[in-house]
Formats: C-alpha cells, structure tokens, sequence
C-alpha cells in the first residue's frame, strides 16, 4: 500500500491507459493474428500463416481489386499533394499578408470542414447531377448544350469527383496549419528581407517556404495517410462495391467490403474467409502507411542531429 | 515600409470566387428546400411557385430528426467528456511526475497516431460483439474515446512546462492530489483544453465510419448516417435530402462563423505542434 501512496502518478494514469490499450494498442496486434487465419469471425479459427498474403497477391480478382483501389489511393494523394496542398500554401500567404477582408476569407474557406460528408457528397449531386445538377443547366444556358453529362454517374471521372470534393472540403484545415506556421517566423528575418528589398512573391519563395519546410513536410505526410485510408466519400457515392465497375473503390472501402460484405454489417458475410482476408488487407494498408511515416521519423531525426 | 503590394487583384479574385461560390452552393440548397417535392422533380430551375416550411414540418414529424440529432450529440458529448478528462489526467501523470518509464509512457501513448482507425476495427468489431454492445452508442463513445494520442500529446507538453510551485503551493496549502488535480491543474489546462474539444468534436460530428459498422437500428443512428439514408435513393427523397443537409449545416455554421476566430486558433493551435 505505501508503495502505491507514493506514487500517485498510477491513478492519474491508469483509466486513459486501460481504455487505450484495449480499444487502441490491443485491436492492432489482434489484427495481426487475425491475419494469420482462415477465419468467418464465427465459426473456427484455422491459423495459414502467410496464406491470406499470399491469395491476396495470387488470387486474380482480388489483386485486380487491390491494384485498383490503390491505384486510386495514390491519385487523390499525388492530385491533393501537386494541386492542393500548393494552393493551401498560396492562400495561408495571402491571409498571412493580411489581404483585405483576410477574416472573413479565412472562415469562408475553412468552413465546409464542418460540413459532414455525406452532405458534402449530397452538394455535389446538386452541381453534377445529370438530372437535376446546377452544372448541366449552366452550360445550357450558355450554349454548350452539347456537353451536359450525367457528370456523377461516369466510371473514367469517378475518381476525380472523389478528389474534387475532398478538395473543396478539406482545403481550409491544411491552409490554417500553414497559416499557423507562418506565424512562428520571427518578425527579424521577414524584416530583414524588407530591408533588402525582396518582393512580396519574392519573400514567399525565398523566406516563407524554406522557413516552414517543417510543416510543409508534415502536412505531406498527413495527407499521405488521408488519402490512403480514405473511406467515407467512396462508399457514399458508390456504397460498398465501389460505384460502377468499381470507379470509385479505394483501400479502406476494399478492406470494409471483404471484412463486413456487400451487405451491412451485422456481423454475418457469406464470405468463409471474411475476417482473415479483410484483417490481411488492413495490415498491408497499415504498412503502406507505416513505410512512408517512417521516412518522415528518419529525417526529422537527420534534422535534429543537424 | 509595405508588407504586401497595394493592389493583388488576381489573389482577391481568387479568394472571392471560392468563398462565394461556398455561400452560394449553402444558399441554394437552402432555397431548394423550402419548395415541395413534386415542384423540385418538375421544376428543379423553375421559378418557386409555392414557399414553405413543410420539407421541415416532415423531417421532424415522420422522419425523426430529433432521434438523430440526440443520438449524434451524445455520442459527441459522451466521447469529449472521457476524452477530455482521461487525457488530462494522463497527461498530467506523464508531465508533473518524474519516475522510471516516463518516456516510454509517452511513447506508448503516441503510437496510436500511427494506425489508421480501420487497421484495428475488425478485432474492436469482435471485441464490442463479446461484450453485447453492438448496436449501442457506447460502443461508439468507447471507441471514439480511446482515440487519445493526441490530446494527451498536446497536455503532456503543457504540463511538462508548468512550473512546479504550483504543485508545491498546493500541496502546502494542504490539497491533496485529487483536489490538486482538479482544483489547480485542470483548470490551467483549459487553453490547451480548448484546442483538444475542437479538434476532436470536428473528428467526432463528422464521423462517418465508427457508427456505420457499430449502429444498425435507424432509431441508435446519427445525422451524418440519416443523410446517407435519404440520399442513396435521391430522387424519392429529394425533400428530405434537402432539409436534413439544411439542419445538418446551416445551424452549425452561424455557429462556427461567431466563433471563427476562436476555433481556428484553437486548430491552429493542434496543427503547430502536432
């Protein structure tokens, strides 16, 4: 008991720890093992070693499966890291700048993070839809009648409507990270480069974007492991298939269908092999995660041994 | 001396176009939801013949909203509630005390940023099964709640630079640990705090794929699972699709928008450090 007395720290603790560790460090290594098996999570365990890794690379469906989604993983990733994460440089630089109006522009931009995804999905069938989309209507308003497309419903442009409004919505939370960065730069260094006479883009190029390489390159990462367990967007707009010929499948929607069936989840798929398989692809998504936040560990060590 | 040019009328541009083209989608589908369903099928541009709030009237009266909007806030508030107060007192344990194992502790605490939520889901799925909460909104709470790598991140750096007298003063003044804790430290934290609530209420409103695995009974689900249901089939619920977004978005932005300030601090605030 005096033991314990003297160190209170224990019960401070102890609840967070036993909370995250079942439902947070326990689940990983669960998994783990659950890969190992042939298994429907009902009936009995059969333990295959490597055997679901091997059918998931062997099996022609479902490797075709696994390339497509990954495939489509990777190109919201390199779309958001060449397209959005410049533009989210390019707009905290002009709110840091204090635009005019930089408030209000700030809020504007950040807000549709409070928007749910679904709705987000919904305001894009009001713009895209080929029936009742607000797009269609404009282009025949302005003559271009010829091209109004069933926009939402196109397999080849599944993908990018996917990207377009994970753009669109999630475009404010990198810019204020960014922002915040940018906020950090000691006022000597920007002074000095007035004193110098950089140019306002001069400055951004030469003094803001070395001085928050940093977070630029965490802001990439973080955009990595968004991209590659995407979810939400895919399933909403082509529930768990994937949409037609699985134009919008990404990784975590492939693990959520071979874990929990084409049906709902209520526990029981007809696939004899559900949660063997589905734990297999959760494990090589984790180590497609883990491979690149590894890299960022090395170098921001390389970096502070600098 | 001029920080910015006088006149940037392309970046103006720019940022003009994109906030309005956000308020003009909000506007519009708020306008669209005020008109009856067979004038939104037959006349989707037309002009309005017939304004109202019946869309409304129907989301509350025969689709149950408020059942979704409870079912949302107690997950939301449950989550926070254990969120808040086990990370506190774990980062305080972490950061106030010097004994063996601290840094692996911290460590230990911090791996979970690592996993994605789907890498642990299927053994968390057999977990709540064997405990019979499936179809609960604590199974929700409790695994949305475990998520505390991050608050506890952020608090064990605070503490970790509280000065120590305040501890020592307390413990003269004849405190002991708990009313230490709750008296003194806790409500210190309450900037840090701050930033932990909002970053994690975002995550936890928006979530999307916790309660699609762990709520099947329409009467347990949340807004964000109520959308789903009258947009997958969106032609014969046009209506409800429209007013359930409306309630779903436009209240919590006029919120948003007094507070902005505030709440992007409070993320900006995560961001920097995490």
């Amino acid at each position: 008991m005096a033991w314990i007395r003297s160190k209170p720290f224990i019960w401070f603790i102890l609840p967070g720890f036993l909370l995250y560790s079942l439902f947070s460090v326990y689940p990983i290594f669960s998994a783990i093992q659950i890969s190992l098996t042939r298994w429907d999570g009902i009936g009995k365990k059969t333990f295959v070693g490597f055997g679901n890794y091997g059918e998931l690379f062997s099996n022609p469906e479902l490797f075709r499966q696994l390339t497509n989604a990954l495939g489509h993983s990777a190109t919201i990733f390199a779309l958001n890291a060449l397209v959005v994460l410049p533009a989210q440089l390019y707009l905290a630089y002009l709110i840091y700048g204090k635009i005019r109006g930089h408030r209000f522009f700030q809020a504007m931009i950040f807000s549709p993070q409070f928007i749910a995804t679904p709705v987000i999905v919904f305001m894009g069938t009001l713009v895209f839809d080929g029936n009742i989309g607000v797009f269609n209507k404009l282009l025949e308003t302005v003559g271009l009648g010829g091209w109004t497309r069933p926009w939402m419903g196109l397999p080849e442009l599944g993908i990018y409507i996917v990207w377009l409004l994970v753009a669109w919505s999630g475009i404010g939370v990198g810019m204020i990270f960014f922002l915040g960065a940018m906020k950090m730069i000691s006022g000597e260094i920007i002074e000095a480069a007035l004193l110098d006479g950089a140019s306002y883009w001069g400055r951004f190029f030469r003094i803001v974007l070395p001085q928050i390489k940093t977070t630029i390159l965490n802001m990439l990462i973080l955009t990595y492991i968004f991209a590659m367990t995407l979810f939400d967007y895919s399933f909403i707009l082509g529930g768990a298939s994937g949409g037609i010929n699985r134009s919008v499948d990404v990784m975590a929607l492939f693990f959520y269908r071979i874990s929990f069936g084409d049906n709902s989840a209520v526990g029981g798929t007809t696939n004899v092999n559900a949660m063997g398989m589905g734990t297999t692809i959760a494990c090589v998504m984790f180590v497609i995660v883990f491979a690149v936040a590894l890299v960022q560990v090395a170098l921001t060590y390389r970096r502070a041994e600098d | 001396m001029r920080l910015r040019p006088k006149r940037t009328p392309v970046s103006a541009a720019i940022l003009w176009i994109y906030s309005l083209l956000t308020l003009l989608l909000l506007c519009y589908m708020t306008y669209q939801s005020l008109r009856p369903k067979k004038e939104l099928l037959s006349a989707t541009f037309g002009m309005p013949k017939h304004f109202g709030f019946g869309n409304f009237r129907k989301l509350f009266a025969e689709a149950g909203f408020f059942t979704y909007l409870l079912n949302s806030a107690l997950i939301l508030f449950g989550s926070l509630a254990i969120v808040v107060l086990l990370s506190t007192m774990v980062a305080y344990g972490i950061g106030k005390f010097n004994f063996r194992f601290k840094g692996g502790l911290l460590l230990y605490f911090l791996i979970g940023l690592m996993f994605p939520v789907q890498l642990g889901i299927v053994p968390i799925f057999l977990l709540i099964r064997d405990m019979h909460l499936l179809n609960s909104q604590w199974a929700v709470i409790l695994v949305l709640a475990s998520g505390l790598s991050m608050p506890v991140f952020l608090l064990t750096t605070f503490f970790a630079r509280l000065p120590h007298d305040l501890y020592e003063s307390a413990k003269i003044d004849g405190a002991g640990e708990w009313t230490t804790f709750l008296r003194v430290m806790f409500p210190l934290a309450s900037p840090v705090t701050f930033s932990v609530c909002i970053i994690m209420s975002m995550q936890i409103w928006n979530q999307f794929f916790v309660p699609l695995i762990f709520l099947q009974s329409e009467s347990r689900k949340t807004i964000p699972l109520m959308i789903m249901k009258f947009t997958t089939n969106v032609l014969y619920n046009m209506d409800l699709a429209l007013v359930g977004s409306v309630m779903a978005t436009v209240p919590l932005l006029i919120l948003f928008f007094f507070f902005s300030g505030r709440v992007i601090e409070g993320v900006a605030a995560g961001g920097v450090k995490g």
